[in-house]
């Protein structure tokens, strides 16, 4: 599987010798392996021209773009591989159908919600007690019924989540309280830290959707037609437990990200450059972390299971087979 | 896979190879480069070497089968550490 690559520094991208390089702004080259690149991802200030959108187009590599205090702004997506007008009519048709919808729309949050409990569990078992949180999230789990408009169904996803959330401030120190989700923008630095992770996330779904012929702006759980790739929201939820959160714990936890890796500013808590770094590193690193696949029994990485969420659903849009959403069996 | 590969070129010609490597691999030092590639890239990767080399030049390739069989100490510093993190 082809690599991420991220560029925190300010300065240049540019094509040279038919790779990647990045100049910086203190003169420093670095040179990109082209071949070996799934997609790079642009922190800094960095400037590019059109030679290379066209470069990176013809070797199928995405650019995301990260603005003020990392928030995802954008990415420069190469040129559909896979075009294919069937997958997308079909696309649309499930979202036009309400029943389609809606049992899609459960499944994101069916899966969304076991992937959250499995994290819960994790730490129940670690001298925390948890056993409150994973009851409310079985109790939303099971209210989960056919019947239920989307509308409802976010409901669910939402009273879950808040639920969940009680985890952070078990299981983080007390430097690291969460005291409710809030972003745009982050107000301390769990909150920071979670909108990094959920950005990270986002992006890598981004480029998975892309793999296939699905159009990334037509989803289900997610109300379609905002400004935002929705159908990356749809799959990003089943998948930030496992990789945001779980980076999040274990940096915190141990000490490798601690109060000094971030900044204040006015109303917002915002991550340093080393912080950033730090998290990013250990988040790539988990990316490639493998399982063995029960159904293709062999090994495949994290990064490919999101690929493989994308894959299942375009399955289940052209040829009907019933798509099963991710859910962490390990 | 994990591979390392060393050339000799033509002092002259040295930089066309290492135009060409660098499309795959991470350039460590002089004619040395080394990093993971998959099978596909490096049958690709093998086929530009050898259209590529004259007579009286020469490139060695080492494959292993994971980064994890290596063993590997840098004296100085590592010019593969962090190099996706630019």
């Amino acid at each position: 599987m082809d690599r991420n690559y991220h560029v925190f520094s300010d300065g240049r991208i540019e094509r040279k010798d038919d790779t990647l390089r990045v100049v910086t702004d203190d003169g420093e080259k670095k040179h990109i392996p082209i071949e070996h690149a799934e997609a790079v991802f642009l922190h800094g200030q960095i400037d590019y021209n059109t030679r290379l959108i066209g470069f990176l187009n013809d070797h199928g590599v995405a650019a995301h773009v990260f603005g003020w205090n990392d928030r995802y702004s954008g990415s420069l997506m190469p040129e559909r591989g896979q075009t294919s007008g069937r997958t997308l009519v079909e696309q649309v048709r499930a979202y036009d159908d309400p029943d389609h919808r809606r049992d899609l729309a459960a499944s994101f949050v069916a899966g969304s919600i076991h992937n959250m409990r499995a994290n819960v569990t994790y730490y129940n078992g670690r001298g925390h007690d948890l056993s409150r949180v994973i009851t409310d999230l079985d109790n939303a789990s099971e209210r989960i019924s056919s019947g239920m408009r989307v509308e409802e169904l976010l409901g669910v996803e939402a009273t879950a989540r808040r639920a969940y959330y009680q985890t952070f401030d078990a299981v983080l120190p007390e430097a690291f309280a969460l005291e409710g989700r809030e972003y745009n923008p982050p107000p301390n630095p769990v909150n920071s830290l979670i909108s990094f992770g959920n950005a990270l996330v986002y992006a890598n779904c981004v480029s998975a959707i892309r793999a296939t012929a699905l159009d990334p702006a037509v989803s289900y759980l997610h109300e379609p037609g905002e400004r935002r790739y929705s159908l990356s929201l749809d799959l990003a939820d089943l998948f930030k437990p496992l990789l945001a959160d779980r980076v999040l714990f274990r940096l915190v936890n141990r000490k490798q990200i601690t109060t000094d890796d971030f900044r204040q500013e006015v109303g917002a808590c915002l991550l340093t450059e080393d912080g950033r770094t730090t998290y990013t590193r250990a988040f790539e690193e988990t990316l490639e972390e493998t399982v063995e696949h029960p159904n293709l029994k062999r090994k495949v990485s994290y990064q490919y299971l999101l690929r493989l969420e994308a894959y299942k659903l375009k399955k289940h849009l052209v040829a009907g087979e019933p798509y099963e959403p991710f859910k962490k069996w390990w | 896979m994990y591979v390392v590969l060393v050339y000799d070129m033509e002092a002259d010609r040295t930089q066309k190879m290492l135009r060409l490597s660098r499309r795959y691999l991470t350039h460590v030092q002089n004619s040395v480069l080394e990093g993971e590639i998959s099978a596909g890239d490096l049958e690709e990767l093998r086929g530009h070497i050898e259209a590529l080399l004259k007579d009286g030049e020469s490139v060695v390739l080492y494959e292993l089968s994971s980064d994890s069989l290596l063993n590997r100490t840098v004296y100085g510093e590592d010019p593969t550490e962090d190099s996706r993190f630019i």
